[in-house]
């Protein structure tokens, strides 16, 4: 294992792995500026094999994972090589429709991984005829970044989820990408956002306990709507089996556009 | 045989690809999408896509796709 120091190591081996390759695998989709930020914070380690590519995300308690391989075979064959499957906490994801998925999910099995969750994508494309706006809804402030991470951990599934890191909160923070709602100055809910041209994505919406039911969520979904009008195409993630969350998208106007993500966790995690 | 904006506009027809320059940077496309366009794009000309030029800059705009899919071989 070693340290990664720039993208410019991550893409050399990425290339690598893909070098010959007949049916190329991954799940590894890097978005540059994140990958340099987990890099800077010395958070990615990687492992170089004949035919793939392995790398670690350190997150809280657990690894992250990530492989690129010549194919399938490879994969199954070069990951059970890994020694960490057997100590670390390990977390991965597969990304794509049910077919593609079925097809990974056995060379991955032999090093202990099994499904965690299963998390679907939905969207939704356009503006709602009407929006209104709460006056009470604005732009997190650096004060809160701690608040804003203990509401998130409190909410939310770190191995499923994805929670951000502190440094990840201040950042969204301020580049201004996370509403939140105050009642009586105390922190009552947050909608965490991220933009890029004509498309916008959702990354965490949650009501902290004692303010539910209070119409909230709906304030704070309304704002993000409304800030968003040149935006064409809406997306987020929602834990498949949670119907409650999924029936309030729907009723903003989201539906599955049939990706499914799903999150696979070694032994050490679910024996 | 389908034109590349075709292809484009049945994976996410919500976009005006013909009025952008930059797909990625205009959040018109996304890695997931760049998936599903280099199956698409295989199965429409009959090529293989390398993984290799499966980079984010060879699916940037119409010319940079249709420079990718003559190098690979497909007749446009």
């Amino acid at each position: 294992m070693s340290l990664i120091q720039t993208a410019g190591q991550v893409f050399d081996a990425v290339q690598k792995a893909k070098a010959g390759a007949t049916a190329y695998c991954t799940n590894f989709f890097p978005v540059e500026t994140k990958l340099k930020s987990w890099i800077d914070h010395g958070e990615m380690d990687m492992e170089l094999h004949d035919g793939a590519a392995f790398f670690f995300r350190k997150n809280r308690d657990f690894l992250h994972f990530y492989f690129c391989a010549a194919d399938a075979m490879t994969l199954q064959r070069e990951i059970t090589t890994l020694s960490r499957m057997k100590t670390e906490r390990i977390v991965t994801d597969l990304v794509g429709n049910e077919a593609a998925l079925n097809g990974l999910l056995p060379a991955l099995e032999p090093a202990g991984f099994r499904r965690y969750a299963r998390l679907q994508r939905m969207a939704r494309i356009g503006q709602p005829e009407s929006i209104t706006a709460d006056q009470q809804i604005g732009f997190a402030e650096a004060a809160d970044s701690q608040a804003l991470l203990g509401l998130l951990e409190k909410s939310f599934d770190h191995f499923g989820e994805q929670i951000p890191m502190l440094y990840e909160i201040e950042s969204a923070v301020e580049n201004r990408q996370i509403l939140v709602a105050r009642r009586d100055r105390a922190l009552a809910g947050l909608l965490f956002f991220e933009t890029q041209g004509l498309a916008s994505a959702v990354r965490f919406w949650t009501v902290a306990e004692p303010f539910r039911s209070l119409k909230i969520g709906s304030a704070l979904m309304h704002c993000y709507l409304k800030a968003h009008a040149a935006v064409r195409r809406f997306t987020l993630w929602v834990n498949a089996g949670n119907e409650n969350a999924i029936q309030k998208y729907r009723h903003y106007g989201y539906a599955p556009d049939g990706l499914l993500d799903h999150v696979l966790a070694n032994e050490m995690i679910h024996p | 045989m389908k034109s590349v904006l075709e292809i484009l506009k049945e994976i996410r027809p919500e976009f005006d690809f013909a009025a952008s320059s930059d797909f990625i940077a205009d959040g018109m496309l996304d890695s997931f999408d760049m998936v599903t366009l280099v199956a698409a794009l295989d199965k429409n000309y009959g090529i293989s896509i390398p993984g290799t030029d499966i980079l984010p800059e060879n699916f940037q705009n119409l010319q940079t796709i249709e420079a990718l899919l003559r190098k690979t071989g497909a007749k446009l």
